[in-house]
């Protein structure tokens, strides 16, 4: 028996692979959920024919299909001002929450002041105060970016908080026993120690944030943006172009994830294995 | 009084915790004890007997419930500041997302006008074996290398007075064997800047591991933790393992073990052996 070589040594020390995935290997992931969609789109398709279902109540999925890509630039850039809002809610509800987190972490008085509100806000339902957010801020991005940042803030909060307390004490002594400051412990202690805990909240957050986005367009329809064309849509039955606007947000919220679990690999020093698989 | 510019000087210094009905628990018995620079001290007693808390209270890390202690004349405080303590713990206690160099380099970055330049820190990694292994985290390296770290993460703060706690406890028996010589060694070539001699605290609760590295073995008792025996060693330096066979060796190997056997005066002789034991 050999001691292990270097470069195995290495090979464990690096950090996962960024490169595209093996296809070879992915294949027998992909191909089972991709046939099963497939089938179920054949079978709706067979239904709606011979059952000479009504396009006011299934509209067949080639329909919807081809709406997709013939209007294709419509959905893109409607879904791009949902991509902005759904973001920059993410955005504003993360760099709240983590500031939040790092002052509640090192104050207990600033815990029983805060966290107490943080959660009855979390506990309303943001529905409720869309009207209200849209008479303060107007029709304008303010009252939906908001709106996806209430919708956000929570799970990188509650995250943060426990990354920020999740350090050694033996390695806290040590930065004492230099008579290091408070800024320098957090710089180099418990922020490095939230980063993996802040993605696992960020991967529940980046879903909310696009449903966030698409509630509050409902209430600004003539604003644009695929939750105002889902609106307008319905309003007048054209289903197809309602699951075409759907099937948009699907292919977002899949690339806001896969985005995400790039940041991941690229910036937290502890890459949690299984949510490599989405 | 003036206090003495000993590396260590304890004046009566005790630590009594209050017990959950409000009882006082006393850890550490009132201690007086000065270590002159230079001289590497060990610690030795039961677990439990408050060998560490003594260790805690030098560092700064927990203050004394009565008594006085000065670091080379200053307040505990006043020595970390001054970055004049070196730590290294049970555990490593290295930061997981940095590899080894930046890990040896963090005393040194942190609280940087009181830094000292001292050896560099690739003169460090490569004096602890751990040249090949420069860029690899933690996590991809053996127990005793990662000791070997955090060995070297203290002494490139190059401390006038270098603290360790059970620094081998968690290794096995043959790598712990090797480790007290390598640290012996370093202790010797380290190139250091500062103008006193270097000085060690060892706590350990192995008798051997206690006669073979240090100038002077003390001897505590089972809680209230007190110092029952103050045994020189005399042994030449530099100590090679063989040395451990030595007769000189093995009688100061028997009377450290007398000692510990004997506990304190006011005990009856059979719970201080039970505790010795234990």
């Amino acid at each position: 028996m050999s001691a292990p070589t270097l470069s195995q040594r290495s090979a464990r020390a690096s950090r996962p692979p960024l490169a595209l995935p093996d296809l070879g290997a992915a294949l027998p992931y992909l191909l089972p959920p991709l046939l099963a969609l497939l089938l179920a789109g054949v079978a709706v398709e067979i239904w709606v024919r011979t059952a000479d279902v009504s396009q006011f109540v299934m509209p067949r999925p080639t329909v919807v299909l081809e709406e997709f890509f013939v209007e294709f630039p419509r959905y893109f850039s409607e879904g791009m001002r949902t991509l902005a809002v759904s973001v920059g809610g993410l955005a504003l509800g993360t760099g709240v929450a983590v500031l939040l987190a790092a002052g509640v972490a090192h104050s207990q008085l600033l815990e029983r002041a805060v966290l107490p509100i943080a959660i009855m806000v979390k506990v309303t339902p943001v529905v409720a105060v869309i009207p209200l957010l849209i008479i303060w801020l107007g029709y304008g991005w303010e009252p939906k970016v908001t709106i996806a940042a209430l919708i956000t803030y929570f799970p990188v909060l509650i995250n943060a908080i426990a990354g920020f307390r999740d350090i050694d004490p033996r390695m806290h002594d040590f930065f004492r026993s230099v008579s290091a400051s408070q800024w320098e412990i957090f710089r180099h202690l418990r922020l490095p120690a939230a980063i993996p805990f802040m993605f696992a909240a960020l991967k529940i957050s980046v879903t909310l944030s696009l449903i966030g986005a698409v509630v509050a367009e409902f209430f600004t329809a003539g604003q644009g943006g695929l939750g105002s064309v889902i609106w307008i849509e319905q309003n007048i039955v054209q289903l197809h172009k309602v699951f075409a606007a759907v099937l948009m947000l699907t292919v977002l919220g899949v690339a806001l994830s896969t985005a995400l679990i790039v940041c991941e690999r690229l910036w937290s020093w502890r890459v949690n294995q299984s949510s490599a698989n989405i | 009084m003036a206090l003495s510019g000993d590396a260590v000087d304890l004046r009566g210094i005790a630590l009594t915790y209050a017990s959950a009905d409000g009882a006082p628990l006393p850890a550490v018995a009132p201690t007086t004890l000065s270590i002159p620079a230079g001289q590497f001290v060990s610690l030795v007693g039961p677990s439990g007997c408050g060998k560490t808390s003594l260790l805690r209270i030098i560092a700064g890390l927990q203050a004394p419930t009565a008594g006085r202690i000065t670091i080379f004349g200053d307040e505990p405080t006043e020595a970390q500041r001054l970055k004049e303590i070196g730590l290294v713990f049970q555990e490593p206690a290295l930061l997981p997302w940095r590899d080894v160099e930046a890990n040896i380099r963090l005393g040194r970055e942190l609280n940087p006008t009181r830094t000292r330049s001292g050896a560099p820190i690739a003169q460090l990694i490569e004096l602890v074996g751990l040249g090949e292994f420069r860029h690899f985290r933690p996590d991809a390296l053996s127990g005793g290398m990662q000791q070997r770290v955090a060995i070297a993460r203290a002494l490139a703060l190059d401390p006038p007075l270098l603290l360790m706690d059970e620094p081998f406890a968690a290794l096995d028996e043959i790598t712990r064997e090797q480790m007290r010589y390598e640290l012996l060694h370093l202790w010797a070539v380290a190139p250091t800047q500062a103008e006193r001699p270097r000085s060690a605290v060892f706590v350990t609760h192995s008798v051997n591991e206690a006669v073979a590295v240090a100038d002077r073995v003390l001897v505590m008792s089972p809680r209230p933790g007190e110092i029952v025996a103050d045994i020189p060693i005399h042994s030449p330096r530099p100590r090679a393992p063989e040395h451990e066979q030595s007769q000189r060796f093995l009688e100061n190997a028997a009377a450290v073990r007398a000692a510990l056997r004997s506990g304190p005066a006011n005990d009856p002789p059979g719970v201080a052996l039970a505790a010795a034991t234990a």
